[in-house]
């Protein structure tokens, strides 16, 4: 009997160990340790703030090459008049140089992509949805950091519109939603940077949040007001926000141009440390050779070399040259872009990637009182630009030659900086009558990029550019 | 040697036992188990003997010794027992009437052994007279003396018939004292007798036909005879002949229905495993996401940690570079390098429901279970092989020289209408025209991949025990070179163990496997590795004399040519493995069993791939290292409840298990930046700065299965098989699912009226199968939204940036796949020839994929369910012979061919979805769509293309008819069939082996390779002699266009096209002879006189010779053209046995 009984309990124990809750038995920890939900970082401030922070690190300053970490700036570079690419160039930016972009192309492929994947506009807009309503942030926490977030949204839309013309205006981070949106006309897309922009001049302060000038305050969302305001043709707000800048006392140039691009540069307004594996900026790695006998990838083209006056320091300081044997027994010298000169993690003094700087500012002033007819005051900012690179009070006079001045010295000011030069062709309506005496095949609808092929492919509602 | 064991039988318990228990008493002395003694080859021989009043266990002594027989008996049965005893030249039959005379003693022979018993005389029969009617009683044993429950006894009339129990015995009641009883088994040869009493201990033997070879399944074993499901084996002998690393090549060809796919020659290199087509849809745009279903992997029933996973997280030379058109999700190196193919006894494919249903949401890919060695009982053996050999490239690819090379750039330029130049900056630079020496001439291809190199492997076991305990221990050393310059290699070290335990009741079963590896593979770190072969072939020397690396010549910057750099940059993932199995059984009740099996898996990977300064250029060199440790582990337990029952002649049986598993899987990568000195590499405490980053994954599953297989009179077969199972990789509420199968089969040979059928077909069988399995394989966690610190980047300002990691989609579940499978088997000439046709057809539905998204949500897919239905189906048939046994002479014969036919079925809104592009309904989902190539246009030079229209263009435009495109269906790349035939013959001490592999398949050509890269013809690299071939003149008809030395002209715009034509497509079919294996065994008198015994010398060889049409490269490698080619591989060994 006792064998019996023995062999009823393991039969026992037996089904009991088939019938038992299969639902505890694949029971996992809510999170493995290397992540967490979405509901757990917006119940914790540091989470929040990390979630923030990772807007940031989404502009790769140091990172991999995309459209805020100078893709933007080799991109107009090649399709503008400021670069050539050197013999060692890929196709893929040969295309962008000929302005015979197909629609696959990888680079302008990334420009687009970049700008909406992950911590690009996604994690924006997924701050934006949770911040307003977690428990875990003070008021003006919330206000600060809405406000910045509000800056960057707007800062990324301005740069696609620019770019790629009308795109899908995303404001949301459900992809049941987002996932079929045509391109939103340039109109609404201009819409909403100026009501983001508004918000975040409501709701920043004047003083910077944290060390350096890492993250928007009032004076950044205001002085990427200036911009857009100058590229909608409204002088008179552009002046203002510009003027609000300028006169907060906050930013001065410098007088030495090489510390222009430098950790701590007073004339920044936004200014991102270069984070990486080699803690210098994407654009010193682009630019800047591996070595002095290499060839740079990308020259200065002889246009931009040959506008600079004679005289003019920024020639000297922001252009670097290295020279290559012919093979006969001389040199030849090859100009490159370097307004950043650090490559390598060990290079010092540390340079930051600036995205504002107060030239700018000056230079917006200028043309948005030109524009107005306020001549003295513009000629005054204008100048302001000139003599510290070097160069005398210029001599232009009347609203004509005053605005063809100030534009000269945006292209020798801001050259292969955020596509400034780009734009300003688009903008100002110049691009067919430059870009065509310069490059003999050019169209008009060159002037806006493909969509990338992919993303049509992925999201049937979206139409191409035409000429594409 | 000889052993007198006493058996011990427990009773049963229960009164109903108790006449039973009278009997098994009384017989007791018959149950023995006794060990054997080795014969030799004379049981012919005549007996003579002349003895007087001698002991009869000499008497045995004697005829043992003149005839070679081996004699079973328990010692005290014939203690005291003295003979007198005068033959001469009598058979041993003969021989053995007259020694035990009138003795109460009986005996049997049994082939080379007598079993001799005492006469039993059972109680009953004492009081009861004998009558006309008897009943008999006897024991069915194998030839290892373990009882054989479930062989049908019947009378040949088929009168009576019983089955034997789980002591393998019976009683068969009322039966004529002229009968002759019929004693038959699956997997044993049958036997007749005649009528007696007491039967004592009949033998049966193992059956040797394929047909009978019993198998290992999911949760058990069958042989195929009685299967209803589709399942394939390949044995330790099929594996032994290939002298290869990774056991999974040891499949290639040899299963239907199974594409093995190599992804590279390098040693190490993953090797992907496909059962009976794509189920799945890709997950990317391009064909670099393309996923591959890999089938679910068990080593001794306990689930492989690593699956078949890329093990190596950093990079390596196995590493894929994108090919064009490859799957680029396949590469890198294997987790099956750390277990010793010399370890296998067999590894069994499950291909159909019937035969995976039972793994529920695990099965849907199939199965692969891996059964180690385990040990034999009997003397004590020591095994031991060693082979050494080389290995080449199968295809060597000529390059051009330097003369045709300079002809060549020279004529690119003159195309282009520029005059080549030295000007760093200008299109037209060529300094390899300009400043590279004009005579200097190296081919690349020799330099780097050319190397011959070699390979050692040393195996040696020793295994045995006692038929209740037995055990093995075996180690193996294996070494596989790489075949560029510089010490590189794949090292491995595998120690196996597997011990068996029978309690002396034999109702316990214990079996522990164990398996250690250890597997060091260092190699270059970057597969551009092997673009060297595309360097100019006047490229100045990249190293000096002092071995320094060159890095200018002449002013020219050799930076993108330092080729030797990759050499100095070593990458070494060194791998341990650990399986252990344990699995106890235990005989509840004589029908039924209870058992348990547990199991511990885990690969554990230490990396690391360092960058030294003196490796690259001096200007901005630094320093850096990555490491990586990464954990894969596995536990399950699995118990069951097995219950066997014969009644009648029916056979049943019923299973009904459980499966607890747990998956781990963790991985830790450090970077180090800013090394002071080069010496400090190999260790991160060197790094000025460091990244780290971990993560963590969970699986769990759980599941509860059952069978039942009902066989009905040897001739009718169904076959349940039930499993509800829940994986932790679903979100709440979506966890459970139930998947089954219905199996049927009808062996029609053994219905009467078949007796009319021609008499040389002995085996006929109808089987069929039809039921559901499912797959989860997508990662845990994927129901959430994560978010995830970046640690590839100092904190911001302090703070450790996080960034999202996948969309939010809590609503999804595994994926279903149903599966139809009909079989014929059908066997000749008592089973000597067998043949077996099957026809499948599996539909995959309710897709489980990460369906693809637009970037502007934030993400390029989400996972999700989609109601996409693939449909694969096809036809598999195996025929095995052997032909020819004759005494000296053996020839045997196996032949495989399958085809698989896939279709994607539905796809809603396909022509407004991602995937417009990419499917098409009706067509394969590996079907390639691009432009319709047309050819060189004579007088232009330049690749032509039709257009949707039908008109001719050098530049097509991409997009679907639908989207005003281009693109058509121009090739399937999934092989129309594959196949494999092997034939083995035997001549006295000879043995050879030769195995055919073929594929008819269609595939990226040479063109493609040469056309990919960046690699345009004309430009600033060399290339094949066959692309002297081109187009040069208006008026030439060639397949490669003119020669251009830019990269945005014309011409390679058209080439860009070209990649993505039905021109870059060719027809890859092959034949391979992909094993040839000779051995000689030594004599037999030599090896005794040398103390061995299967002793061999043997020569293997693998890839020795492929008949192909395919132009340049390896067929079973395409595209690959500049990737790490196969290897042809000779090795020659000596094994033999102590």
């Amino acid at each position: 009997m006792y064998i019996q009984n023995l062999k009823s309990l393991a039969l026992i124990v037996l089904l009991t160990a088939l019938s038992f809750s299969c639902k505890k038995l694949i029971e996992i920890p809510a999170n493995p340790s290397d992540k967490i939900p979405t509901q757990l970082v917006f119940a914790d401030s540091a989470d929040v703030m990390s979630a923030v922070t990772g807007i940031y690190n989404g502009f790769n300053a140091a990172g991999t090459v995309g459209i805020h970490s100078g893709a933007i700036t080799r991109s107009t570079g090649l399709t503008g008049d400021e670069l050539t690419p050197s013999q060692v160039g890929d196709p893929i930016a040969t295309q962008l140089y000929q302005n015979a972009i197909l629609p696959t192309n990888s680079i302008t492929a990334n420009l687009w992509s970049s700008a909406y994947i992950m911590s690009g506009l996604y994690q924006i807009n997924v701050c934006l949805e949770q911040i307003p309503g977690s428990k875990a942030l003070s008021p003006s926490l919330k206000n600060q950091l809405i406000g910045e977030i509000k800056v960057d949204r707007a800062l990324y839309y301005f740069n696609l519109v620019n770019l790629f013309g009308p795109v899908p205006l995303v404001t949301s981070s459900d992809y049941s939603m987002t996932k079929s949106l045509p391109r939103a006309s340039i109109d609404d897309i201009y819409k909403q940077i100026i009501t983001d922009l508004t918000d975040a001049q409501k709701l920043l302060n004047p003083a910077y949040s944290s060390p350096g000038r890492a993250r928007p305050n009032l004076y950044t969302a205001e002085a990427l007001l200036a911009k857009v305001y100058l590229y909608r043709g409204q002088w008179a707000s552009a002046e203002i926000a510009a003027t609000s800048v300028i006169s907060s006392g906050q930013y001065s140039l410098n007088k030495d141009l090489n510390t222009v691009f430098q950790d701590g540069s007073s004339e920044a307004i936004w200014q991102l440390p270069a984070i990486g594996p080699y803690n210098q900026t994407a654009e010193a790695q682009i630019f800047v050779p591996y070595a002095s006998s290499a060839v740079p990838t990308f020259l200065i083209s002889p246009a931009l070399l040959n506008t600079f006056e004679p005289g003019d320091m920024r020639r000297t300081n922001w252009i670097g040259i290295n020279p290559i044997s012919d093979g006969k027994g001389s040199s030849v010298p090859y100009y490159y872009p370097a307004k950043y000169k650090n490559r390598n993690l060990n290079d010092q003094p540390a340079e930051d990637y600036m995205i504002f700087r107060l030239a700018e500012i000056y230079l917006i002033r200028a043309e948005a009182q030109a524009e107005q007819g306020k001549t003295t005051a513009a000629l005054a900012d204008l100048n302001q630009v000139r003599n510290r690179a070097g160069l005398p009070n210029s001599p232009a006079t009347g609203t004509t030659t005053l605005l063809s001045a100030i534009m000269h010295e945006r292209r020798t000011e801001l050259f292969c900086e955020w596509g400034n030069r780009w734009y300003d062709l688009k903008r100002t309506g110049t691009i067919d009558a430059v870009l065509g005496a310069e490059k003999p095949t050019w169209k008009p609808t060159q002037a806006l990029y493909p969509v990338p092929l992919a993303e049509i492919q992925s999201n049937p509602f979206l139409k191409q550019n035409p000429g594409y | 040697m000889k052993l007198s064991v006493l058996s011990i039988v427990v009773p049963g318990s229960a009164q109903r036992y108790f006449y039973k228990f009278l009997l098994v008493m009384k017989i007791t002395t018959l149950l023995l188990i006794i060990a054997l003694v080795h014969a030799s080859a004379a049981s012919l021989s005549q007996v003579r003997l002349s003895e007087k009043n001698t002991s009869l266990e000499k008497v045995l002594n004697s005829i043992e010794k003149q005839t070679g027989t081996s004699f079973f008996y328990d010692r005290k049965d014939i203690r005291d027992i003295h003979i007198s005893i005068h033959v001469n030249n009598v058979s041993l039959k003969e021989a053995l009437d007259k020694c035990l005379g009138d003795l109460p003693l009986t005996y049997d022979i049994k082939d080379n052994t007598v079993f001799l018993s005492k006469k039993v005389t059972p109680l009953l029969d004492k009081v009861i007279p004998a009558f006309k009617a008897i009943d008999v009683h006897g024991r069915v044993i194998d030839e290892k003396g373990q009882p054989l429950p479930g062989v049908t006894i019947k009378i040949k009339d088929g009168s009576h018939m019983v089955m034997t129990d789980s002591k393998g015995e019976f009683n068969l009641k009322q039966v004529g004292d002229k009968d002759i009883i019929v004693i038959s088994s699956i997997g044993f040869a049958s036997r007749q007798l005649n009528v007696a009493t007491e039967l004592g201990n009949i033998v049966l033997i193992v059956n040797s036909s394929k047909l009978d070879e019993i198998h290992v399944i999911a949760y058990g074993t069958e042989s195929s005879r009685y299967a209803t499901g589709s399942t394939a084996s390949v044995s330790a002998a099929d594996i032994a002949k290939q002298p290869i690393t990774n056991a999974l090549m040891a499949l290639e060809g040899q299963v239907p229905g199974l594409v093995v796919t190599p992804s590279s020659g390098a040693p190490g290199a993953s090797v992907q495993i496909q059962i009976r087509g794509q189920n799945s849809l890709q997950n990317s745009l391009t064909n670099a996401g393309k996923p591959y279903d890999q089938p679910l992997f068990i080593v001794d029933g306990v689930p492989f940690a690593p699956q078949n996973n890329q093990i190596n997280k950093l990079g390596s030379l196995a590493n894929n570079f994108s090919n064009f058109n490859t799957f680029d999700t396949f590469g890198g190196l294997s987790p099956f390098n750390s277990i010793n193919p010399a370890d296998i006894e067999s590894i069994t494919i499950l291909k159909d429901a019937d035969a995976t249903s039972i793994y529920g949401t695990q099965g849907a890919n199939g199965v692969i279970l891996i059964t180690t060695k385990k040990g034999q009982a009997g003397k004590t053996r020591v095994e031991t092989s060693v082979n050494s050999g080389v290995n080449v490239n199968t295809r060597q690819v000529q390059m051009l020289n330097t003369q045709q090379y300079i002809q060549l750039r020279n004529e690119a330029f003159k195309n282009d209408g520029l005059t080549p130049n030295n000007i760093p900056s200008d299109p037209a630079y060529a300094p390899d025209l300009f400043v590279f020496d004009q005579h200097k001439n190296t081919d690349w291809f020799k330099q780097f991949l050319g190397k011959t190199s070699n390979n050692t492997d040393v195996h040696a076991s020793l295994s045995g025990g006692s038929l209740a305990n037995t055990f093995i221990i075996s180690t193996g050393y294996t070494r596989a070179d790489y075949n560029f310059p510089g010490n590189f290699g794949e090292k491995r070290l595998t120690l196996h163990s597997g011990f068996h335990h029978k309690s002396a009741d034999s109702k316990l079963i214990v079996d522990f496997t164990t398996d250690y590896g250890y597997d060091h593979n260092n190699s270059a770190g970057d597969p551009s590795l092997t673009k060297a072969v595309l360097a100019p072939p006047n490229l100045p020397d990249l190293i000096n004399p002092a071995g320094n690396l060159v890095w200018n010549y002449k002013g020219v910057d050799l930076n993108s040519y330092q080729y030797y750099s990759y050499l100095k940059q070593v990458s070494n993932l060194q791998t341990y493995n650990l399986n252990n199995s344990l699995r106890l059984g235990y005989q509840l009740f004589r029908d039924l069993k209870i058992g348990i099996g547990m199991g511990y898996s885990r690969l554990t990977t230490n990396e690391s791939s360092l960058n030294p300064a003196s490796s690259q250029n001096p200007q901005y060199a630094s320093a850096y290292a990555s490491f990586a440790n990464s954990g894969f582990q596995t536990i399950n337990i699995e118990p069951q409840l097995d219950y066997h029952h014969f009644f009648g002649n029916n056979e049943l049986s019923f299973l009904v298990g459980g499966t607890y598993k747990k998956e781990l899987n963790d991985n830790t990568q450090m970077q180090g930046y800013n090394y002071t000195d080069d010496a400090f590499l190999g260790s991160i405490s060197g790094a000025g700065t460091i990244f780290a980053s971990a993560t963590n994954n969970i699986y769990k599953y759980v599941g509860g299965f059952t069978r039942l297989k009902y066989v009905y009179d040897q001739k009718y077969i169904i076959n349940l098989t039930g499993s509800r199972n829940g994986s932790s990789n679903f979100g709440p509420g979506k966890q459970f699912g139930f998947f089954g199968s219905v199996g049927l089969g009808w062996i029609f040979s053994q219905e009467t009226a078949f007796n009319k059928a021609p008499p040389f077909i002995s085996y006929g069988k109808l089987s069929g199968n039809y039921g559901t399995s499912g797959s989860d394989g997508i990662g845990s966690y994927q129901y959430q939204a994560f978010w995830q610190p970046v640690s590839s980047v100092s904190p911001f300002q302090g703070i450790r940036p996080y960034k999202p990691l996948n969309l939010y989609n809590p609503d999804y579940s595994w994926d279903t796949k149903k599966a139809l499978n009909i079989a014929l088997d059908l066997g000749f000439f008592h089973d000597r020839i067998l043949f077996k046709a099957t026809y499948y057809e599996n539909k995959t539905s309710n897709q489980l994929i990460n369906y693809i998204l637009p970037s502007q949500t934030g993400f390029n897919a989400v996972l999700q369910n989609f109601n996409a239905t693939v449909q694969n189906k096809g036809l598999e048939f195996t025929l095995t012979a052997n032909t020819i046994a004759a005494k000296e002479f053996s020839w045997n014969t196996t032949f495989n061919i399958s085809g698989n036919r896939n279709k994607l079925l539905a796809f809603p809104g396909l022509a407004e979805s991602p995937y417009a592009t990419i499917y098409t309904i009706g067509k394969p989902v590996s079907e390639i769509n691009g432009y319709k190539y047309k050819d060189v246009n004579p007088t232009t030079g330049v690749f032509e293309f039709y257009t949707v229209n039908g008109a001719v263009t050098s530049s097509p435009t991409y997009g679907t008819t639908a989207q005003g495109g281009d693109l058509v269906p121009i090739a399937d790349n999934q092989p129309k069939f594959t196949g494999g035939l092997g034939n083995t013959l035997t001549y006295k001490n000879f043995s050879l082996y030769f195995f055919f592999q073929f594929s008819k398949q269609t595939s990226v050509n040479y063109l493609a390779s040469i056309y990919s890269q960046n690699a345009i013809p004309g430009t600033l690299t060399n290339e094949p002699v066959a692309i002297l071939d081109h187009w040069k003149n208006p008026g030439d008809i060639s397949s490669i266009q003119r020669l251009t030395a830019t990269t945005y002209s014309d011409a390679a715009a058209a080439a860009y096209s070209f990649l993505q034509s039905s021109g870059a497509y060719s027809d890859a079919s092959y034949i391979r002879l992909k094993t040839l294996a000779c051995s000689y065994t030594l004599p037999g008198t030599v090896q005794k006189a040398l103390k061995l015994s299967n002793c061999h010398f043997y020569i293997n060889a693998q890839n020795l010779l492929t008949i192909t049409g395919f132009k340049l490269g390896d067929p079973e490698l395409p595209g690959g053209l500049f990737s790490f080619p196969l290897q042809r591989t000779i090795v020659f060994g000596l094994s033999a046995d102590f």
